[in-house]
């Protein structure tokens, strides 16, 4: 009790200290500003309410978030206008952000600090906050991200942790394909270092009978069945295929996998000096390289009848094996299904996984596979743009990652450092989620994961909730005490600046509560706050003289509420 | 032996078609009406310690006879441990056959030797008894991505080798008797580590508490009498209220309301909980294993007759330096069990608690230059007042160049089934007979139904 007792009074007490700051005159811009014209009012082409709402949801869901003044911009554009922007800006790579981390290191700015190895996974966490966290293409950022939980690598093993290439250039792959084609990005996640040593197809050697050495099967196995056709058979709207006798027939079987399994043999890390079997000084930067010497050379029977010859080069069986699982009909609704649970709903209509997975099989102009026609697809499919109803069960729960992410970017974080240095170790304490780094291939949750109880009664899923517990759901609030109250958006590493957040605008608008909550309502629920509710807020946050206070009690109370976290 | 691994892998993949009539049979499971233990009063607790990453178990418990430790040391090489290192235990039944503890787990040796703890050998995951021919001509029947540490880690919790599941052993005992407990939101099953497969039912979940303090967490000011307490209630509770109908928002407010009162639940009966005399190492698992001592203290507060602890020790994947990892981590849990028993014996509770170890896997016998790999079967603690201390269970194999056990590269298969460990186990803490292969669906591939307890590990 006594510890509780001390955080909450040290809470007031910070808040206290920002007050006094803040009327101390260290701040600048921090006069009373007339109540008619606070900084985030509309700018001079007036747009209504309900515009800015229908731009907040599409935005919300689309990418890792934008301010109330980039909001209402946005706001004056059709969403596909602006979603057609987003979509043509280049992306913003994890590499260059590593490698000034590690220049920094190599010019000693760290020697002061931690061991070594902690700036080594510093960097890689620091690449992944500062880009999502200040990057333009913030849409390619949240598919990245998307994709990351579809085709898992984790840095729970050790060597992708520590080695500071290997999960940034994984990464970065993500990104390049986020809005490319769906073969190119199975293959290169086939052939990535990170993925090998992942799925331990790295040093997969051919068959050696004689020393009872075969295949290794790991990823023949997650390539099928996460990575692009799933278990069973699909029709085009996702539903499964049934035989005769009413059952769902299976993508493959054991046969299938073994195949698989030996057009996945020869390759280890590339680059300089390659050799296959290297395992000391692995090559995170390069694809892996194929050893002939060391692949499977026979004849391989993969799925619907496809024969790879035998004596090819071991990378035209890569090839022609991504060819076979690229065109099976499975992947358009499998994965457009993920990816529409990802950024939009938990439980599309069959319709809408038929009309994302048309897309996928063909763009438009007879190309198979295009990402970006997919994702835009999604985003701007009438199940997603037409009115939220709180009467259907449209929606997802967002992750508690992707909320902490959101409010950063929309309270514009920043720094005087030239990086936004932040490691994700606060939110990551608190409710056990942070990029890469899942228990499991299988992710944080299944796509499937339906909660005991009116959910699983109702026949829908919410994967969210297989991460939402005593622990995490009570740790999201005391976070947020943290950030909201206690200015500290983020943790950094000892030689880099500290990150601020901008409340001054809002603490200016707290002036009028009503004002207040209409702002916010559009920012963060997309005006899909209860009337009621708001009501009772505004009636409790009048009581507060306080405004600086008062906007930070109606800022953490729309963070918990079951309207912003349960997005429709 | 000399056997045909192809064929051998081929059968280690399950296509998920066999796993549908087992998760349909479960369905039912939350609202049957149970046999298990029904009688409140009878306090027992399970604590599951799972050694995650697959702990070198061949190197925790070493035959020391001279023909056997001949045996190991050539197959182990550089990674064999000095004979004349090895702690000695007293098994009553191996007859010429003698067993060493690393030499690191001296506190575990005396409590072996003591009779508060016991040894099982050789247990891991199968679907049925392991047959060498079988495997050879390609028939057997065997788990789900065999040697691959995300099933392996999984099935020890699931009890589920022939696919993969999210629902585990524990949270389906939970599913079953959670209802002999008070009925006030805390569930059955506690875990210092988190949500976890094994404590994961299908209508119960893992309360997570934390080693810190009294374990609970509330939301910062709830609970405080002062302006900002009464304002954080208020408005907390406002948005809480279930009047809006959203089936995605009402859940996560009904679960957020749950932890709210759960936590305050918690919270209020820790304030009883013992202030132990006992004192507790600063790693990781003594502290988990103190904050459960606490909670079992105050067990009469908490209205439980029945729970469930898990607790997580990472960094066991040694295939480096796993000769200084174990002469690093193994005193560490040696330490931390005695810690525990003495802990429960000041709380008189010792007899009421029985604590095992899991992991993913013990590891290959030969060696890989500077560690080991992924194996199968391995050697396992148990420890409380209830166990037959002191003996070893199940068979040790006897280790040799030829041994049928050898499935290659030094990986031993089980001798006996994780299906048998937890049959003994889950009996122990309450579940019926006739309960049991709901608990366990494949344990009547192994334990006919009203044999009672296969091993016997307790109150021989």
């Amino acid at each position: 009790m006594i510890s509780r007792q001390s955080l909450v009074h040290a809470t007031i007490l910070v808040v206290s200290l920002l007050l006094g700051a803040c009327g101390g005159g260290g701040g600048g811009n921090d006069a009373p500003p007339p109540v008619s014209n606070p900084p985030p009012t509309p700018a001079p082409p007036p747009v209504s309410k309900a515009e800015i709402d229908a731009a907040s949801r599409m935005i919300q869901r689309a990418s890792f978030g934008i301010a109330y003044d980039e909001l209402e911009s946005a706001a004056q554009l059709s969403p596909e206008t602006w979603l057609d922007q987003q979509l043509a800006l280049p992306a913003t790579y994890h590499r260059g952000v590593m490698e000034e981390v590690l220049s920094r290191r190599a010019r000693g700015e760290f020697d002061a600090f931690e061991e070594d190895i902690e700036y080594l996974i510093f960097g890689r966490r620091i690449a992944w906050w500062h880009n999502t966290l200040t990057a333009p293409d913030t849409v390619r950022q949240r598919v990245a991200y998307a994709l990351s939980q579809i085709f898992v690598v984790s840095d729970r093993v050790d060597t992708l942790e520590i080695y500071p290439y290997a999960l940034n250039t994984y990464y970065d792959l993500l990104l390049q394909h986020a809005f490319g084609n769906y073969r190119d990005l199975l293959r290169d996640v086939t052939l990535s270092p990170a993925m090998g040593l992942y799925l331990s197809h790295l040093n997969n050697r051919a068959a050696d009978p004689a020393r009872n050495i075969f295949p290794d099967e790991n990823y023949a196995r997650e390539v099928m069945q996460l990575f692009s056709i799933g278990l069973f058979e699909l029709n085009l709207d996702g539903s499964p295929r049934l035989d005769a006798n009413g059952r769902p027939i299976p993508s493959y079987d054991n046969d299938d996998i073994r195949e698989f399994a030996e057009i996945f043999t020869g390759l280890s890390f590339g680059g300089p000096g390659a050799f296959f079997g290297n395992r000391d000084e692995p090559n995170f930067s390069v694809p892996m390289q194929m050893f002939d010497a060391a692949h499977e050379p026979g004849q391989k029977q993969l799925l619907n009848g496809f024969v790879v010859p035998a004596g090819q080069s071991g990378i035209q069986d890569v090839e022609l094996a991504i060819d076979n699982l690229f065109n099976h009909p499975n992947v358009g609704p499998f994965i457009g299904r993920q990816l529409i649970q990802r950024l939009v709903t938990s439980n599309p209509s069959p319709a809408y996984i038929e009309r994302v997975a048309r897309v996928f099989n063909d763009n438009g102009a007879g190309i198979r596979g295009d990402l970006r026609a997919v994702v835009r697809s999604i985003l701007l499919d009438p199940e997603a743009t037409s009115p939220a109803d709180p009467l259907t069960v449209s929606g997802a729960l967002r992750e508690p990652l992707v909320r902490y992410i959101t409010l950063l970017r929309q309270f514009k974080i920043d720094s005087t450092d030239s990086l936004v240095a932040a490691t994700g170790y606060l939110i990551q304490q608190a409710v056990n989620q942070h990029p890469m780094s899942a228990p499991s291939v299988f992710n944080f949750y299944l796509p499937d994961h339906t909660p005991a109880g009116p959910i699983a009664d109702a026949g829908l899923v919410a994967p969210e909730f297989q991460i939402t517990n005593a622990t995490t759901i009570i740790g999201w609030p005391n976070v947020l005490d943290a950030i909201v109250l206690g200015d500290f958006p983020a943790e950094t590493p000892e030689g880099f600046d500290p990150v601020t957040l901008d409340f001054d605008p809002w603490i200016a608008l707290a002036d009028d509560t009503t004002e207040l909550i209409r702002a916010l309502d559009s920012l963060l629920t997309a005006g899909q706050l209860d009337p009621a509710l708001a009501d009772v807020w505004i009636a409790e946050l009048d009581a507060i003289e306080d405004r600086s206070f008062r906007f930070r009690s109606a800022l953490w109370l729309f963070l918990i509420s079951p309207e912003y976290v349960v997005l429709q | 032996m000399k056997m045909n691994r192809r064929q051998f892998l081929n059968h280690t993949c399950a296509t998920g078609t066999t796993a549908l009539t087992s998760v349909t049979a479960l369905g039912s499971l939350g609202m049957m009406r149970s046999a298990s233990a029904q009688t409140a009063g009878d306090y027992r607790a399970l604590v599951c310690i799972l050694l995650a990453g697959g702990n070198d178990a061949y190197n925790m418990l070493v035959p020391t006879d001279g023909p056997q430790y001949a045996a190991y040391s050539t197959i182990r090489s550089d990674l064999a441990l000095p004979r004349d290192t090895l702690l000695a235990l007293n098994f009553p039944e191996t007859g010429d056959r003698t067993f060493g503890l690393h030499p690191g787990m001296g506190r575990l040796a005396g409590l072996i030797n003591s009779g508060d703890a016991a040894m099982v050998a050789n247990v891991g995951t199968l679907l049925e008894p392991f047959d060498a021919q079988a495997v050879e001509n390609g028939t057997a029947t065997l788990p789900v991505g065999l040697f691959s540490h995300a099933d392996q880690i999984a099935q020890w919790q699931t009890a589920m080798p022939d696919q993969r599941s999210a629902v585990g052993w524990g949270g389906r005992m939970a599913d079953l008797m959670q209802g002999i407990n008070l009925a006030n939101g805390v569930s059955m099953n506690v875990s210092l580590s988190g949500s976890n497969t094994f404590q994961s039912g299908r209508t119960t979940n893992e309360f997570s508490i934390t080693s810190e303090g009294d374990g609970a967490l509330s939301i910062n000011g709830y609970d405080e009498d002062s302006f900002f307490g009464d304002f954080r209630r208020r408005t907390t509770d406002s948005l809480l209220s279930p009047t809006r109908t959203q089936i995605l928002r009402s859940e996560y407010r009904r679960r957020f309301r749950d932890a709210i009162d759960a936590n305050t639940t918690f919270a209020t009966a820790m304030q009883d909980a013992a202030q132990l005399q006992t004192t507790f190492s600063a790693n990781g698992l003594s502290q988990a294993l103190r904050q459960v001592a606490r909670v079992i203290s105050a067990r009469d507060q908490l209205g439980a007759s029945r729970q469930t602890f898990f607790v997580t020790v990472g960094g066991w994947d040694h295939h480096d330096e796993v000769i200084q990892n174990q002469a690093r981590m193994l005193p560490m849990v040696s330490n931390a069990l005695e810690e525990f028993r003495d802990a429960l014996v000041e709380l008189a509770a010792f007899d009421a608690v029985t604590t095992f170890t899991i992991s993913d896997f013990a590891r290959t016998l030969t060696s890989n230059g500077r560690g080991s790999d992924h194996g199968w079967g391995g050697h396992h603690v148990v420890m409380g007042g209830d166990v037959s201390g002191g003996r070893l269970f199940g068979d040790y194999p006897l280790l040799a160049d030829n041994s049928v056990l050898d499935v290659g590269r030094g990986i031993y298969a089980p001798t006996l089934a994780t299906d048998e460990y937890f049959a003994d186990l889950a009996l122990w803490f309450g579940v019926s007979d006739s309960d049991l292969a709901l608990v366990l669906p494949n344990v009547r591939r192994f334990v006919a139904s009203g044999s009672g307890s296969p091993l016997g590990l307790f109150g021989g």
